[in-house]
């Protein structure tokens, strides 16, 4: 189902939204950054803004997600899962972090699904823009997660100038909008013509050289990357973890009991296969001893066919994130670019 | 959809000292007193919670062919383990599990079964052997062979003395170095291999142990003719939630913690790091 | 969902981030791309910030310790108790003191340091990490005439030659590494001087090799080069330098290599050159003159107070700076002015309203080893200290040991009195990065039980000892502090548009550069022909910031368990050589004593060089003495 709404409408859809929802937008912080913050009122929603580096998947997984409330009593325990499932929109994301979301989700639905994860994104919807206007470190159209999405999302908004094109893509987009039908209309032919016309511009400006994921991932997929070269990668690399920690599509983790009065509630922190210590086992033994290895580990899962199989998605979603927080100079397009060309720095 | 994190309580009904690092804990689940919800292969591996200390996966050393006994093997190496040994009876543990692939029984029956173990490493084929035991009839030959560094560090002692009085399967075992009193094999567990003949084409072979010990009796069998699918072993890694979900135990696009513990040396070749 | 805007804990980067908090708890880290530093990007300690705080083993009451158990007791109790006992023993002419810390903050370290001076009528200041920066410091000010940096972390990346000695920056310092592979990428060169070849040193242009106690000999050959080649600036030397001529002479027959000369004219050549340094192992002040000599070629080659170039002491905790700033020394007062130094003393003493003591103080070890009385605040000396568990000994024998901390840290549990202080990511208060940046802290979230903001629980004790310190604030601290000392009241601009409003400490006066030659040690001998160095100068595994967070603390917590008996490391040639493999036990002595400990085999390991890593140290005492190398002999056992 396609609509359109006028722009001057959105503050009344919003103020509905809050009626029932939390609203989460991205908002200018006080230190200048934007992020992602709830809000209380539709004129703190950024419109213009670059993409925050803190991915939205904050909200479907939290940094230190509570899971089970264990609680003692003398010698006996109870255990109890921790339930999430407060209604909350994300409101004005991009289309990269909207697939992300997907993304996760999938991971997390996968057998055996994981009812922690799930009962809080079944009750988030995700109402994301378009870009019409690339963001300059984004390479989305390699990952088939944006500039302009065809399917995975709850509502698609296009700006088309005075007024937005809001695609509905589930059953929570319909619910978002039954509130104010008033508000949406119908769209008209050519409004969804000029949706697609924005589209084919906004996937105009990414250049040729842009794009050289596949052939990366065909060499990934094949262990046709040179140890050498990911010897040499690696010395650019200071194992942050950022890469990991702000993709929308990582979600490593580690599991620990927090230590609370009558108890403990155990916990899901987010992890990095970036980290020595991730594959380091009780004897001490570390099959990923040497930080190359963990390069290769990593882009394994985010780039190669066996994942892409069973995925059905690519594990990237072209955010350019990675490039942005990475504190040495191995992000994605660096290492894609270097491993087509098969050298590093040369 | 699951609460894939939330551990069934369970108590721990005897505790059996194998080695002075090394005990054999007997579970039994709190509020489901049959256990019966509990189904497991051999070779499956469950993740205990010791409140306070987090959770570790163990493989389950008992056979499912007895119904509602739940037994681990757990060496003391760090915090976790240290605790779990100051437990007793009574004391409450977590259980989430089984997971795993478990050894493939079916696929055993009418074969030979060989056995080979070192150290640590026989708590997990320790299910298996007593599931094929407790249905002696559906399979070949069995033979055990088993290794430690000394005398001391055997584990089932009881039933090692136990098998090797009967009269359907063959058992040998060594140490590394004998103690006083030792009148058995002296020598890695290689050494054994002298001692048998197992026929590559009709057998089955279960390795279990340190790494050293597997590299050197899978190249033994590898050379005997047996061909890799036929050579069978259980990798370790650091492993978590059990599911495959946290990435943990990721080898390529496999998972210890679903597509193994449980692999035969094919699969173990393809495995892409 | 809180999200506040603060200042990194853990090394003197100075990065900033957003903890994130929920109902109350923390959650997470966000990185911010406005933060001048940061600019979007953190270390792995970064973006686990928050698990310490929020895993950690949290002092929540205050503790007074009675037949030998620590229970719990009001703070009126604690509080009243701790004055009433040092009272006591400085009424009856025990010696008394205070130790500061690199973790904790400015307006904590000043109260401690007024507390001391103006409450106890005490020199005795101090915090255990000063003796192991004390050198690059004194160095720096007996050339420079400023004890701190002239450079800015942020210049880094558009020098065209970066010379970094010692410090594997990548562990220790990630944002200052990022920031030279930002200008190699740019086309710098980087030099690195070293005995292991780190990661840094893989990417280095050159690496110039030397064994530990003997980058004297680089140092002063890099010297030499510049002035055989008449690499020097001329107007640097001319106009603001002394001592160039006795330069000159001293250096007449310092061994120079082809390499060396390579790196001078790098160095020298570059329109802006960054000299990074970590504290050099050597004994006696031979650390100090390294750091001179360092300074010396930043001089000559113009570079020393130029902007876009100069010294950047590589510090290893946040607040290594800060502590020094505020006087946490014996013999330096707030500004790190000398205790003796008129002008000074006479501004504090108006300050404070009271007379204040000249005579030099104790420095930590000494003041820890024969006191009666010791308040510590937030440090755990034992795994700070280069003497190790032999402080741990020293401190069990103290009269009376009050610590102030947010943590369960070892010295906690043998402590007479222990006040529950809130941690970094609930308190409010200012932190001097290595670059001379003063920014905030600000509390996220409360800080549990009845733990109290360090400065608030400092100004009650100045209070019971009639040392006025009504503050309403940490800003109110702070306030004081920039009349306490000048340096933090000369601020320039903040840092335009990013909301982060950190400052720079000021400058101070211009004056000539005393250039200085350092001196070339001969250490080995045919008898003890290999050198025991212990590598690096903290033990991150033991900070309470890591060593409570689940993610971080893993790799010190799995190296601590492997190696219960110590642990020392060697390259493979000398292991090969001496019959050695992986886990055997060596025999080392040296003419302080001897020690038996495993072995371990590093590929990066310059030949002849034994490292123990500085969590290690304890199972080589006898061998090191009290120094941070010696040469020994190596044998099999």
């Amino acid at each position: 189902m396609v609509f359109t709404i006028e722009k001057q409408g959105i503050a009344r859809w919003l103020e509905k939204l809050l009626e029932t929802s939390a609203l989460i937008a991205p908002v200018r912080g006080p230190c200048g950054d934007v992020v992602f913050s709830t809000i209380r009122s539709p004129d703190q929603v950024l419109w213009n803004f670059g993409n925050p580096l803190h991915p939205p998947k904050q909200f479907v997984l939290p940094q230190t997600d509570p899971i089970v409330a264990i609680k003692r009593n003398g010698q006996r325990h109870e255990v109890e899962p921790i339930h999430d499932d407060a209604p909350r929109i994300l409101f004005n994301l991009r289309n990269c972090d909207a697939k992300g979301i997907t993304f996760l989700t999938q991971m997390h639905a996968m057998e055996p699904a994981d009812a922690s994860y799930l009962r809080r994104s079944n009750s988030i919807t995700v109402i994301s823009l378009a870009c019409n206007t690339p963001c300059p470190q984004g390479f989305c159209v390699c990952t088939d997660s944006g500039p302009f999405l065809s399917s995975g999302y709850d509502i698609q908004l296009t700006d088309l100038g005075e007024k937005y094109l809001a695609e509905v893509g589930s059953e929570k987009g319909e619910a978002a909008i039954s509130g104010v039908v008033n508000l949406f209309r119908t769209a008209t032919g050519s409004e969804v013509a000029q949706r697609k016309t924005l589209e084919v511009k906004a996937r105009s400006h990414f250049g040729e050289e842009t794009c050289h994921f596949a052939s990366a991932m065909r060499r990934i997929s094949t262990g046709r990357v040179q140890d050498a070269l990911w010897d040499k990668m690696s010395d650019w690399c200071l194992e942050c973890g950022a890469c990991t920690l702000a993709c929308p599509t990582c979600y490593c983790f580690s599991v620990k009991d927090l230590r609370r009065d009558g108890g403990w509630i155990r916990c899901r922190l987010w992890d990095s296969c970036q980290y020595g210590a991730f594959t380091l086992e009780a004897s001490g033994h570390n099959p990923r001893e040497q930080r190359k290895e963990r390069m290769k580990r990593r882009f394994f899962h985010k780039a190669s066919a066996q994942y892409y199989m069973r995925d059905g998605m690519v594990g990237c979603v072209g955010c350019g994130r990675c490039v942005k927080v990475c504190l040495g100079t191995t992000d994605m397009p660096a290492v894609v670019g270097a491993i087509r060309k098969g050298k590093w720095h040369e | 959809m699951n609460d894939v994190f939330l551990p069934d309580i369970a108590c721990l009904e005897k505790v059996r000292d194998e080695t002075p690092d090394t005990k054999t804990f007997t579970l039994r689940f709190r509020d489901r007193q049959d256990g019966n919800h509990f189904h497991f292969l051999p070779g499956q591996f469950l993740e205990l919670s010791v409140f306070g200390y987090g959770e570790a996966p163990f493989c389950i050393a008992s056979s499912p062919t007895r119904c509602g006994v739940l037994e681990t093997t757990v060496r003391r190496t760090g915090q976790l383990t240290d605790q779990l040994h100051r437990l007793g009876n009574g004391d409450e543990v977590g259980i989430r599990g089984p997971f795993g692939n478990g050894f493939d029984v079916e696929a055993a029956r009418g074969k030979d079964l060989l056995f080979v173990a070192g150290g640590i490493g026989l708590p997990p084929l320790r299910s298996l052997i007593w599931n094929v035991l407790d249905e002696r009839e559906h399979f070949g030959k069995v033979t055990v062979l088993y290794g430690a560094r000394t005398p001391a560090d055997l584990v089932y002692k009881d039933e090692l003395k136990e098998w090797g009085e009967r009269s359907d399967m063959e058992v040998l075992v060594t140490v590394d170095s004998a103690g006083p009193g030792w009148t058995g094999n002296v020598g890695v567990v290689a050494v054994l291999f002298k001692k048998i003949m197992p026929h590559p084409d009709s057998t089955l072979a279960y390795v279990c142990g340190p790494p050293i010990m597997i590299r050197a009796v899978v190249q033994d069998l590898l050379t005997r003719g047996f061909q890799e699918e036929k050579v069978i072993s259980t990798l370790e890694r650091m492993m978590q939630c059990g599911i495959g979900k946290c990435n943990h135990c990721a080898i390529g696009h496999r998972y210890v913690c679903r597509d193994g513990p449980v692999f035969n040396y094919r699969e173990i070749a393809e495995l892409v790091e | 969902m809180l999200s506040i805007p603060t200042t990194c804990p853990f090394c003197a980067c100075g990065c900033g981030f957003y903890l994130l908090a929920n109902k109350g708890q923390l959650v997470g880290v966000a990185p911010s791309e406005t933060h001048a530093i940061s600019a979007g990007r953190l270390c792995a300690r970064g973006w686990s910030a928050h698990e310490a705080a929020l895993w950690g083993d949290r002092l929540r009451r205050p503790l007074l310790q009675h037949n030998g158990t620590l229970g719990p007791a009001s703070w009126v109790e604690a509080l009243d108790h701790v004055a009433g006992r040092i009272r006591n023993l400085i009424d009856t002419g025990k010696s008394v003191g205070i130790l500061g810390s690199p973790r904790a903050t400015n307006e904590e370290n000043y109260l401690a340091g007024k507390l001391a001076r103006a409450g106890f009528q005490t020199n005795n200041v101090d915090f255990c990490f000063h003796s192991l920066c004390r050198p690059l410091f004194e160095g720096f000010e007996e050339v420079s005439g400023q004890y701190s940096p002239c450079m800015r972390l942020n210049d880094i990346e558009s020098c065209q030659t970066i010379l970094l000695l010692e410090g594997d920056l990548a562990k220790t310092h990630p944002q200052a590494a990022s920031s030279v592979m930002r200008a190699l990428e740019s086309g710098a060169h980087l030099i690195t001087i070293g005995y292991i070849r780190t990661q840094m040193a893989r990417l280095s242009s050159l690496h110039l090799r030397t064994t530990p106690g003997n980058e004297g000999a680089v140092l002063n050959g890099l010297v030499a080069s510049v002035l055989h080649l008449g690499l020097e600036d001329p107007t640097s030397v001319a106009v603001h330098c002394e001592g160039y001529d006795a330069l000159r002479r001293e250096l007449a027959t310092a061994k120079m290599t082809e390499e060396m000369h390579q790196a001078a004219a790098c160095i020298a050549r570059a329109k802006q050159t960054a000299f990074l340094m970590a504290p050099t192992s050597g004994q006696g002040d031979q650390p100090r003159k390294d750091a001179a000599a360092l300074a010396t070629l930043a001089a000559i080659t113009g570079h020393l107070d130029k902007p876009g170039s100069g010294l950047l002491p590589l510090l290893a905790r946040s607040n290594v700076q800060g502590a020094c700033d505020m006087g946490v020394a014996p013999d330096r007062l707030p500004g790190y002015e000398p205790c003796d130094g008129g002008q000074c003393r006479h501004r504090l003493q108006e300050l404070w309203g009271k007379e204040l003591p000249s005579a030099r103080g104790l420095d930590a070890e000494t003041l820890l080893q024969s006191v009666s009385g010791v308040i510590i605040l937030a440090d755990d000396p034992p795994s700070v200290l280069a003497m190790g568990q032999r402080a741990m000994a020293a401190m069990a024998k103290i009269e009376f040991l009050v610590v102030l901390d947010a943590f369960v840290t070892p010295t906690v549990t043998i402590s007479h009195v222990a006040l529950p202080i809130a941690s970094f990511a609930e308190t409010d208060g200012t932190l001097t990065s290595m670059e001379g940046r003063v920014q905030g802290l600000r509390g996220t979230t409360d800080p549990p039980g009845e733990a109290r903001p360090g400065w608030q629980v400092l100004a009650e004790l100045c209070t019971r000892f009639q040392v006025d310190a009504s503050y309403g604030s940490a800003s109110d601290v702070r306030r004081e502090i920039a009349q306490a000392a000048p340096r933090y009241a000369r601020t320039e601009q903040p840092e335009s548009g990013d909301g982060w409003g950190g400052t720079w400490v000021g400058d101070s006066d211009k004056r000539k550069f005393r250039l200085s030659a350092t001196r070339v040690a001969a250490l080995t001998s045919a008898e003890c022909p290999h050198v025991l160095a212990r590598e690096g100068t903290y033990d991150w595994g033991r900070d309470p910031l890591v060593s409570f967070s689940p993610t971080l603390s893993r790799d010190y917590q799995s190296q601590r368990k492997l190696f219960l008996n110590g642990l020392v490391e060697i390259c493979k040639q000398d292991a090969d050589r001496l019959g050695l493999r992986a886990g055997w036990l060596v025999r080392l002595t040296s003419v302080h004593g001897d020690a038996v400990v495993p072995v371990r085999v590093r590929m990066d390991l310059e030949p002849g060089v034994i490292l123990v890593p500085y969590a290690f140290r304890d199972h080589v005492a006898s061998v090191l003495g009290t120094d941070s190398i010696a040469a020994v002999k190596v044998e099999q056992t």
